[in-house]
């Protein structure tokens, strides 16, 4: 494509470099802006440099936030004695938006996978296993994919983090909330059937 | 099993071309390079869904084009209830995009699940690798075997292979950054323990049952002549896996690298107590081959209780007429079912078969630019 000025095509540059907008939509933005007012897009470059700088991380449990502790850990009203351990923000998000869990949380920032050069060192798990030796931690929640590198990494924690009063959990595995046992994998399937439970306790 | 019709879109050599194949013996001839094997190439992706040579995706496409998409039709053949069962198998591939193979008109989400749905033997001119190479190839033969018989092998296997990939890595990474952490390998151990004791178990009951198979094979094949054995080797005999993995930990920070494991097994073959890789002539390993080759297909024939395909490309080259004609006399008897032959003289074939007395077979000549049958 040929712009009719190079700053038209820094700018489309500069949107296609986003994940899942091509030059196209990066064009339709950019023409967009164009046509608005010179304030509003301050305004909207702002909204963004300042998220990029102003954000924090909580400095308990790693999500993002705007002060010191992130609200989550702030509330007072959250159960201190849980936390549930996920691999990224987006789960974190997901767990959030369930409306179910009333504990708190520790991000991780990714699982161990030496294949990709992530080892534990580069996870918050330091602080992780600090945070469980609190008195009034009694149980982490391993909210982490069941795959090769999930169950290497809660391995990993539930070694160093254990200690007699400390419950360590895992997400139930198996048929998926109203799902057919017809479409059920073999795998799932038999794996359901092991860790099957006594009925009415769902 | 059979095949009844087959049809390649723009596979090797072949822009467009339809198949219709008998129950019993089917027959391609044709120059070299005229695309014989291709044709067994393309049975073997739609059973395998790979391809039978270690080929890649993108080398299995016609020159030039960026897909391409395999159909056949098979019948399975329930001897309980003398019924038989339709299996329409798609493989729709772009290389590097999709790769999609569907059963019936639904897509499989994992590929590994449709791994002995149709068994499969492939009898190649290269087969006397298996003796000729190194431990990989064999334990490749042993896998190939076993993931179309156990349905969970497969997933163990990949699931082990992958742990051991991943400990390796951290090994290294441990080296270069002068460090060790203990857990991060206990962890790994705990997790790759349990599949390899799993897979030696499963290997090692594998050979016994193969073991008769062969034998019985090999004597027919050679009027039983020759003292053959086939053993299986692993490291797990001393010891489990765990402890394996534990005791050699130091030599494991040392080459950086797991060192023993199922993924070290092999098979030695023997001919008359020494080492056939070096003490075989090349007839006496051809004959090896088969013997094991038939011996697969009588074992998937047992476990599965369908008849596999069986594929031979190119098997008469190198045998002398008489070794041929016994060969297809056993061909043609049970347990064997469908039989894919490629030969490059059609004439020769034909005569074959009027000699041996074998109903004549579906037979295609391929040539440049056009597939008759005949």
């Amino acid at each position: 494509m040929n712009y009719p000025s190079k700053f038209l095509e820094d700018a489309v540059m500069a949107f296609a470099s986003l994940p899942g907008i091509g030059k196209k939509t990066a064009l339709r933005l950019v023409l967009h802006l164009l046509q608005q007012d010179k304030d509003k897009v301050d305004e909207f470059m702002q909204a963004i440099s300042k998220m990029r700088h102003q954000l924090k991380h909580c400095k308990k449990c790693h999500n993002i936030s705007d002060q010191e502790l992130c609200n989550i850990c702030a509330n007072p009203s959250r159960d201190p004695s849980l936390i549930c351990v996920v691999e990224n923000l987006r789960d974190l998000i997901q767990i959030e938006n369930t409306g179910t869990y009333k504990g708190l949380y520790h991000v991780l920032g990714g699982i161990i996978n030496p294949l990709e050069g992530i080892g534990p060192e580069q996870l918050n798990i330091q602080s992780l296993i600090q945070r469980s030796k609190e008195k009034e931690v009694k149980e982490l929640i391993m909210a982490i994919s069941p795959t090769i590198e999930g169950d290497t990494t809660i391995f990993y924690i539930a070694r160093l983090a254990q200690r007699p009063e400390l419950k360590i959990s895992v997400l139930a595995r198996g048929i998926s909330f109203g799902g057919e046992l017809e479409y059920a994998d073999e795998i799932t399937l038999s794996r359901s059937i092991k860790a099957r439970r006594p009925y009415g306790q769902t | 099993m059979f095949l009844q019709r087959l049809k390649l879109i723009q596979f090797k050599n072949y822009l467009q071309k339809e198949f219709a194949f008998g129950r019993g013996f089917n027959c391609l001839s044709g120059s070299n390079g005229m695309g014989k094997t291709n044709v067994l190439e393309a049975i073997c992706y739609l059973c395998l869904t790979k391809s039978c040579r270690g080929l890649q995706d993108r080398q299995l496409v016609l020159h030039g084009k960026d897909f391409f998409r395999l159909e056949g039709d098979f019948g399975k053949e329930d001897f309980s209830v003398k019924a038989e069962e339709k299996l329409e198998v798609v493989a729709k591939v772009i290389p590097g995009k999709r790769k999609e193979i569907s059963l019936n008109g639904v897509p499989y989400t994992r590929l590994a699940d449709h791994v002995g749905c149709i068994p499969l033997v492939f009898i190649a001119p290269e087969d006397h690798l298996l003796v000729m190479e190194g431990g990989e190839v064999r334990r490749r033969f042993l896998d190939l075997s076993l993931s179309q018989i156990d349905h969970t092998y497969l997933y163990e296997l990949m699931k082990y292979n992958k742990l051991v990939k991943q400990r390796n890595y951290a090994l290294k990474q441990f080296a270069e950054q002068k460090r060790f952490d203990a857990t991060l390998i206990q962890g790994y151990n705990s997790q790759i323990a349990p599949l390899g004791d799993l897979i030696f178990h499963k290997r090692r009951e594998f050979v016994e049952e193969f073991l008769p198979h062969f034998l019985y094979y090999h004597s027919l094949i050679t009027g039983g002549k020759e003292e053959v054995s086939c053993v299986y080797r692993s490291s797990l005999e001393q010891a489990g896996m765990a402890e394996l993995l534990r005791e050699q930990l130091d030599r494991d920070r040392l080459l950086q690298r797991t060192s023993m494991g199922v993924h070290r097994d092999d098979l030695l073959f023997s001919l008359s107590r020494k080492p056939l890789r070096k003490f075989g002539s090349q007839g006496q390993i051809k004959s090896f081959v088969l013997a094991l080759k038939l011996a697969q297909y009588r074992l998937l024939f047992e476990k599965k209780k369908v008849k596999p395909l069986l594929l031979l490309d190119d098997l008469f080259d190198k045998l002398d007429a008489s070794r041929v004609l016994n060969l297809l006399q056993l061909l043609s008897k049970e347990p064997f079912g469908q039989i894919f032959i490629t030969h490059t003289e059609s004439e020769a074939l034909r005569i074959l078969f009027a000699e041996s007395g074998i109903e004549s077979p579906v037979h295609y000549c391929i040539e440049p630019g056009s597939v008759q049958k005949l």
